[in-house]
């Protein structure tokens, strides 16, 4: 099990994960300067949403009927939390001083969360999630994890539709445009406010993929799973660069990358037996983070310059 | 002009009309409160099952006390109202709004009880005729005061093209309006000084009664008692407020700081001597505790503008440290150090991971301070947890945490016992509520000083403006790095002597939020619901975040959610918190000075 | 009120000595190789049309930027690349869109401009130790003194926020002689002020001028400029056009065809001008990516290039920006 392709492959897998929720993170940084705590909130949000659409269907749908009805019930649901919240938490602060918006983000996060910790059913604890059937599957040496496979199909498909919106669309180049000057973008008329509000719902459409993801890949989702998870996924985009689309895909693939191989790893260099293993994973995701502020803080990718007009 | 436009929005602001002549109002709320108080000293309920007994005549008990003491302050503020002489000094910025604050405590403090005991008792049967006079009188005291008249502001009225959506939003936007001038005060005007001996003695005096009211939400015994405490206290300083009172007291204060602070210190050691049993001051310390590692945050929050969102982990370096080297039967490390050099060790730890996390982060934007904290606070809490010889290095026995923390020993002197002083025995948690204090008074010093002095305007200057402020010469990096490394510091003091209060160190004191303070979350609102920036808000705040959780178990499980829903709503009407810093004092007072549009027009 | 305020004509010192700056972002040149130099004593002006790299010249002085090529020196001394170290050298800025701290006092923000001159430290301020008092009492002399000379004085409490606009330029100003400079960066100290504050603006420069500071101006107002100046440079296009007295620089015809807009070796378009915009806020974000994103946007009429490179910087993070 230990040997490196494998933990190649489960390092991407678990980074692709980590890129689809930092997409909403950088996003929405890129385009109104916050960090949005409540985005792991809204990714766990989507984990329910999608777990509720499978409580709501007769018991013994296929999953493969059931699994696209999953996806659009958790992407519905979390975009709507994410839009209230833009709408009616963030817009008012706009203007506000830069503290007030990120203490507003800490109050969503907590009542979000304990909002499906108090009142949904059974959220108390772990709540299962259904499984896909089949599996797993050999490659050579390395063997893919059923959970696994919707992960590997989403994240490229995901990434490739991200890229062709913002590039291709009109509301695209308005999101640009928006980033760079929203006062200049406000001139040419375009309708920042429908902006930002379409950058939080992209964002919590892209985090309630990567929270089916992670209800298929760990057979469970919790009303806590939000708060580490988002903690990473902003590590994956300050890593790839803030503001950059693309660089929080990448953030996400390197993270994945280093939390796995320094789990399997780290045990093995000599003085440091205990620090190894999966209790260990998150901290060396952190010490990673430290040290990309500290020699690299633009991020891997940097944030590119704009488009000449 | 205006009369037809604030006719109709007097009726959509007050909506069932009090048409009441001025001085009907003014005497119908001034006897409501008188006639309050004399329903205090009736039964309200038949028995005892409620607690706080409210069944004897000639004696209130209990919520009583609350609903008495809050239909003399009606009382008084209405006979100052009338300009008796005497009683003027009360109400230096008018009477009418503290009388509306005084009568709003009246009923809702009187209404909750009467609820409570129906609700607890089951039924309104349980109410005794005494219990319906307070209603009713405070109903009456209630209607004089909101019939008083005020100044209206001049509204435009919603235009009638407009949306039925956008003539709702005016709308209230006007009813906004008009509620907060029926509530308006004026400036008080500055007092006639008094000699330096006399304000002393009133700043003591004051301090005394502030005192008294502390001990008494501290002690109260029963939830509904602690909520009644919280109506009654909130209504009431906001009608101390309105009169005037609190500012009078600020320029007191301001003239004595020293006197004041010496005094408040005075009166908080008092604290424990109240007390016959530790019960209390266990509640006592912790507050402390958390008070002052709120007060610690304020340097890095408020007055550096750097957002700290795992600040609890630097508690929690300062326990670890100091439990690991106090001889804790569960430390490896198997030394027991004299408790200063404990408290040094604690304080040196954090200040070394303050350096740790800042040298990195405090070069770039805000921002990623924030999410490294929060990074840092939750990697804490996870390394804690596997450094237990099995996961990890053997060092702080996990989850478990380290436990057997022995007391305190300082110069002969046994922290755990109870000691007999002038005839006062003070007990172990007593002991350390006064250690706690001094703590406290260092860091409120701390505070003070480096706020005041060259440092502390450069910490401010990169608050508000960076790029600015460097090219005022400051070394933006190294100025943020001493505030975020001073925090850490003081929060590692408090943490060696918490340490030692709870004779035990676990990894889940130190987390992000939870139901308990301290922890970040809280820690972060106690800052910035007392006040950004200045000493006594975060005291405050931490205080009331800490009792609030602790008195009122029966909230349970809706308490975080509360919670983070109160941060939303607090950040959105009142960013500047309980006590707003000077700099916002200055400029309301500004706003005050502005000549506004305004309009008389009465009831 | 006119060139003839200008002092006598001693051999005066080199103060500042810009050789051959150059500021490329990326694949634009901002700046091409600007020869600057300022002596004790003079008030020079530097004119030039938007987008000509005036700021970004005032940013490679005052230590924002680093200059790709060349160098800068104070009395002779290679300036250091940060900000608050050429404030220490010896120079003092203002900027073109207030950047007062808006919730200290007027006297506090003075009092900060003491920064650098000041050495009291953390553990002096906490034991108040015996230099505290003294030094702070000195500041507070010194600031009151400087209050007093642009006219506040009797605003020492007021919080800066609520000073008039005329008022708030006055201030910064007084708060960059806070630090003792020897050369004062003037970034268009009349934009948006009127006739009469326009003139006690020149007196104020003149009297600064009187304390033996030399001052390098920006400027949009060409009477402003030619009345203030003992010497004017002309940038176009981030090159230095001409430098000479007011009187030669206001008749040379490149200088006014540069301002009257005819076409000059392809003057700079909106699209160079945009280019500079884009590429500066960029520079401005890698090089200090600690600045706040706080700026407010500039509302004055005479845009100049500083709006761009200070106000995107608030707002630009430019997303995945393909």
């Amino acid at each position: 099990m230990h040997e490196l392709p494998q933990q190649l492959v489960n390092g991407l897998l678990l980074g692709s994960m980590y890129g689809l929720v930092a997409i909403g993170y950088t996003m929405v940084y890129g385009i109104v300067q916050l960090i949005n705590f409540a985005h792991g909130e809204i990714f766990m949000i989507g984990g329910f949403g999608g777990l509720s659409v499978w409580l709501l269907l007769p018991s013994g749908t296929s999953m493969l009927l059931a699994l696209p009805l999953m996806i659009i019930g958790a992407i519905v649901i979390a975009t709507l939390v994410a839009i209230g919240a833009e709408r009616f938490a963030y817009r008012p602060l706009r203007n506000a001083p830069r503290l007030a918006p990120l203490i507003t983000a800490i109050g969503l996060s907590l009542a979000l969360q304990q909002a499906v910790w108090a009142w949904y059913p059974d959220a108390k604890s772990s709540v299962v999630f259904p499984q896909l059937p089949g599996g797993p599957f050999h490659l050579g040496s390395v063997t893919i994890q059923t959970g696994d496979v919707f992960l590997l199909i989403a994240a490229p498909v995901s990434m490739a539709f991200l890229g062709f919106f913002v590039q291709k669309t009109r509301t695209g180049r308005g999101m640009q445009a928006t980033a760079q000057d929203p006062d200049t973008a406000k001139l040419m008329g375009i309708n920042t406010d429908r902006i930002i509000m379409i950058a939080f719902a992209l964002g919590a459409a892209f985090a309630a993929i990567g929270a089916v993801a992670y209800g298929l890949k760990y057979g469970e989702v919790q009303f806590k799973m939000g708060f580490l998870l988002g903690l990473k996924a902003f590590t994956a985009a300050v890593l790839g660069g803030i503001g950059n689309i693309y660089g929080a895909m990448i953030g996400g693939l390197v993270l994945g990358l280093a939390e796995t191989l320094t789990t399997v790893y780290v045990s093995e260099i000599p003085g440091m037996q205990q620090l190894g293993g999966q209790s260990w994973g998150n901290t060396w995701a952190f010490v990673l983070l430290i040290l990309v502020l500290l020699f690299r803080p633009q991020g891997l990718l940097g944030q590119r310059v704009a488009d000449r007009a | 002009m205006t009369s037809t436009t604030t006719d109709i929005t007097t009726k959509a602001a007050t909506g069932d009309g009090i048409a009441l002549p001025e001085k009907a109002a003014r005497a119908l709320a001034t006897g409501g409160g008188a006639l309050t108080v004399i329903s205090c000293f009736l039964a309200w309920t038949w028995t005892a099952a409620y607690p706080g007994n409210l069944t004897v005549y000639g004696y209130p008990g209990g919520l009583q006390w609350l609903v008495l003491v809050s239909g003399a302050l009606t009382t008084l503020f209405g006979l100052s109202s009338y300009g008796i002489k005497g009683l003027k000094w009360l109400t230096p910025g008018g009477a009418d709004a503290a009388v509306k604050f005084a009568a709003l405590a009246t009923l809702w403090t009187t209404l909750f009880t009467a609820w409570s005991i129906s609700d607890t008792l089951g039924g309104l049967v349980n109410l005794e005729p005494g219990g319906f006079v307070a209603v009713a009188a405070a109903l009456a005291t209630y209607l004089g005061a909101r019939a008083l008249p005020f100044e209206r502001p001049v509204l435009d009225p919603a235009d009638p093209e407009d949306s039925t959506w956008e003539q709702y939003k005016h709308n209230a936007r006007n009813r906004r309006e008009i509620v907060k001038a029926a509530y308006a005060a004026k400036a008080p005007a500055p007092a006639k000084p008094l000699p330096a001996w006399a304000e002393i003695l009133v700043i003591a005096a004051v301090l005394g009664v502030a005192l008294g009211v502390f001990t008494y939400g501290i002690t109260t015994p029963y939830q509904e008692l602690f909520i009644g405490f919280l109506i009654t206290a909130g209504f009431g300083f906001a009608a101390l407020h309105k009169a005037g009172l609190i500012a009078r007291f600020t320029t007191l204060t301001a003239r004595h700081r020293n006197v004041a602070l010496v005094g408040a210190f005075v009166a908080a050691a008092a604290f424990p001597l109240t007390q016959t049993d530790d019960q209390y001051a266990t509640l006592g310390v912790n507050i402390l505790i958390f008070a002052t590692v709120a007060l610690g945050l304020n340097i890095v929050v408020g007055l550096t503008g750097l957002l700290d969102l795992g600040y609890v982990a630097f508690l929690g370096v300062g326990a670890y440290t100091a439990a690991l080297v106090s001889g804790s039967p569960n430390s490896p490390f198997g030394v027991h150090l004299p408790f200063w050099a404990a408290i040094l060790l604690g304080a040196l730890a954090s200040m070394v991971f303050g350096v740790l996390i800042g040298a990195p982060t405090l070069r770039l934007r805000g921002d990623y301070l924030a999410i490294v904290t929060l990074g840092f606070g939750e990697i804490f809490r996870i390394s804690m947890n596997n450094m237990d010889g099995k996961s990890g290095p053997d060092i702080t026995n996990g989850p478990n945490g380290i436990a057997g923390v022995p007391n305190v020993n300082l110069f002969g002197f046994d922290f755990g016992a109870a000691h007999t002083i002038a005839g006062f025995t003070i007990g172990r948690f007593a002991n350390y509520f006064l250690l706690m204090l001094a703590i406290t008074f260092i860091v409120v010093m701390v505070f003070r000083r480096s706020a005041e002095s060259r440092i502390g305007r450069a910490w401010v200057a990169i608050r508000e403006d960076e790029t600015a402020a460097e090219a005022m010469g400051i070394n933006g990096f190294r100025v943020k790095l001493i505030a975020f490394a001073l925090g850490a510091t003081l929060a590692g003091l408090a943490g060696a002597v918490q340490a030692h209060v709870n004779y035990t160190v676990t990894p889940d004191q130190y987390v992000f939020a939870n139901a308990v303070p301290p922890n970040s979350a809280f820690l972060l609102a106690a800052v910035v619901l007392g006040g950004m920036g200045t000493i006594s808000g975060p005291l405050v705040g931490g205080a009331l975040l800490f009792l609030i959780p602790n008195k009122l178990q029966g909230m349970g499980d809706l308490q975080l959610f509360a919670f983070g829903v109160a941060l939303i709503v607090l950040m959105r009407l009142r960013p500047e918190g309980i006590i707003p810093n000077r700099r916002n004092q200055l400029e309301l007072h500004k706003d005050l000075e502005a000549p506004t549009v305004l309009s008389k027009a009465g009831a | 009120m006119t060139t003839t305020t200008t002092t006598t004509a001693a051999p005066a010192e080199t103060v500042l000595d810009a050789r051959g700056v150059t500021m490329r972002f990326g694949g634009l040149t901002a700046v091409k190789n600007v020869d600057l130099t300022v002596r004790s004593g003079e008030i020079v002006g530097l004119i030039g049309p938007n987008g000509a790299g005036k700021t970004t010249f005032f940013n490679c002085l005052t230590g924002l930027y680093i200059p790709t090529e060349g160098e800068v020196r104070y009395k002779g001394t290679v300036l250091p690349p940060k900000s608050f170290k050429v404030t220490s050298a010896g120079i003092a800025r203002t900027f073109q869109n207030i950047r007062l701290f808006n919730n200290m006092t007027v006297l506090e923000n003075v009092l900060v401009g003491r920064h650098t001159r000041t050495k009291e430290g953390l553990w002096s301020a906490l034991l108040r130790l015996p230099g505290f008092h003294k030094e702070e009492a000195a500041s507070r002399e010194k600031a009151m003194e400087l209050l007093e000379f642009i006219g506040l004085a009797h605003k020492a409490e007021h919080l800066a926020r609520n000073l008039p606009y005329g008022e708030q330029r006055k201030l910064e100003i007084a708060r960059a002689l806070a630090s003792d400079p020897g050369l004062i960066l003037l970034d268009e100290p009349t934009a948006g002020m009127n006739p009469q504050e326009t003139r006690a603006a020149e007196e104020l420069i003149f009297a600064i001028r009187d304390k033996g500071i030399a001052v390098l101006v920006i400027e949009h107002d060409m009477r402003f400029i030619f009345n203030l100046c003992d010497r004017v440079a002309c940038l176009v296009q981030g090159e230095k056009l001409i430098e000479g007295t007011a009187g030669e620089v206001q008749s040379d015809e490149r200088v006014v065809a540069a301002y009257l807009g005819e076409p000059f070796e392809g003057a700079p378009g909106a699209e160079e001008v945009a280019e500079v915009e884009a590429a500066e806020a960029h520079a401005e974000e890698d090089h200090e990516a600690e600045a706040p994103a706080d700026t407010p946007a500039d509302d004055t009429p005479a845009d100049d290039d500083t709006p761009a490179a200070d106000s995107t910087t608030s707002t630009t993070t430019d997303g995945e920006a393909k």
